[in-house]
């Protein structure tokens, strides 16, 4: 976890990261310091200690699949069947959602066109309003014990913004964040969007970065619920495809330089399995 | 973000883990989220409550807040009936970081068991929990 007494926030960050940060508020995530002046007192294990944290690439998968899995890890988390964090990395077939306060007024097709197209629309219990996934959209989830870790809410959104802006700016392009709304922008064109949401201090739902993603779908939408939001990706500012498989990579390292973690890549099968597991040890009790 | 020192912990509520406060008044309570909790929320863009008449138990969830693209869930410092709920929250929402005590006061509760206030901890406790 990171911990009060130890900036687990790497100090071994690239040069562009130290100028981001300069120029960002909150750009580390730095967590509430119960005990002033111990936090920099052992710098010698700011990088010894990492915290170890699950990560899952899932490929692409349908939008309930990978809803079902991040409850079920939720769940284990909340009972410390599971006592690491986890990230989850993929991309999900088309699919409309709404947040928690998401109104399908913000949809401008009809149901009928939907059902044509193929593509569902699914209410979740994320913040933010109505969004689309689909393929070429990086989409990462994280679940996290932010009680236990003592990380504010706000602070895991900038974090979540900080990964997406670090890991654009690798390929040259200058994000930014806007006050009007969370997320990433490219001037007045939003590249990333965050949603989460919280159950017993414990994170899910995250990121969605678009790389390579067919914007034409959040046409048929008021993204966020705001009017006039024009969406861009990673494709769209370079004029060129880019390797999905390297863009994860580079998230992923970013996403350990901001948390101050180390991910552990595990399995689909290996996490079914302990939440298999999970199950056969609570009906054992309950017996 | 608020340094733990700086927090608004009034000694006339009791505290839930979950950072809920309850306020004993006559046969009632009332119920909110401490300032510990607004501060780490960030700016609160709606609250979704439950409607009188409804009932729930101590540790359930009985609605949510949006903050920041993040929605959190609401659990009850004790159990009883919703007898009134902040509907000026709907529309100001930022009353909750703003007051969180009083104007941000989200449930009216009649308790099932009045034992269960005994369950809740002081300010003092409260604290020495952040603290860790």
């Amino acid at each position: 976890m990171i911990s009060s007494n130890n900036n687990r926030v790497s100090n071994s960050n690239s040069k562009s990261i130290a100028q981001v940060q300069a120029e960002t508020r909150n750009a580390q995530l730095v967590t509430r310091n119960p005990k002033p002046g111990t936090r920099d007192s052992q710098p010698e294990t700011r990088n010894s200690e990492l915290d170890k944290c699950f990560c899952v690439d899932l490929g692409l998968i349908d939008y309930r699949t990978a809803w079902k899995l991040q409850t079920d890890l939720v769940e284990a988390r909340i009972n410390k069947t599971i006592t690491s964090d986890i990230v989850l990395l993929l991309e999900h077939p088309c699919v409309f959602t709404l947040g928690r306060r998401g109104a399908s007024e913000n949809l401008f097709v009809s149901k009928s066109d939907l059902g044509k197209s193929g593509i569902s629309v699914i209410q979740v219990e994320r913040g933010g309003n109505i969004t689309y996934h689909g393929p070429g959209q990086l989409v990462v989830y994280f679940i996290m014990d932010l009680e236990a870790a003592r990380v504010a809410v706000v602070d895991f959104v900038e974090a979540l913004e900080e990964v997406m802006l670090q890991t654009v700016g690798m390929w040259g392009i200058t994000a930014e964040r806007n006050p009007a709304n969370r997320g990433i922008w490219v001037g007045d064109k939003k590249m990333g969007s965050i949603g989460i949401a919280l159950r017993r201090g414990i994170s899910f739902h995250g990121l969605a970065l678009n790389v390579n993603l067919d914007l034409k779908p959040f046409s048929w939408i008021q993204p966020c619920g705001m009017q006039d939001v024009r969406m861009t990706s990673m494709k769209q500012e370079l004029s060129e495809e880019l390797s999905m498989n390297s863009v994860r990579e580079v998230l992923k390292e970013q996403l350990e330089a901001v948390f101050g973690v180390a991910l552990f890549t595990k399995s689909y099968f290996e996490l079914e399995g302990i939440l298999r597991n999970q199950k056969h040890e609570s009906m054992a009790e309950r017996v | 973000m608020k340094e733990l020192s700086e927090l608004n912990l009034p000694d006339d509520v009791r505290y839930a883990e979950s950072h809920e406060w309850a306020k004993p008044e006559g046969d009632k309570v009332k119920v909110g989220i401490t300032d510990y909790a607004q501060d780490q929320l960030g700016d609160i863009v709606f609250v979704e409550l439950p409607e009188a008449g409804d009932s729930f138990e101590k540790g359930e969830e009985f609605g949510t807040v949006e903050s920041v693209k993040a929605v959190s869930e609401l659990y009850m410092p004790v159990g009883g009936e919703i007898v009134a709920a902040n509907t000026s929250l709907e529309d100001s929402p930022e009353r909750v970081n703003n007051r969180p005590y009083s104007d941000g006061w989200m449930i009216e509760v009649k308790l099932d068991d009045a034992s269960e206030m005994d369950g809740l901890l002081t300010n003092d406790a409260y604290l020495e929990k952040l603290k860790g």
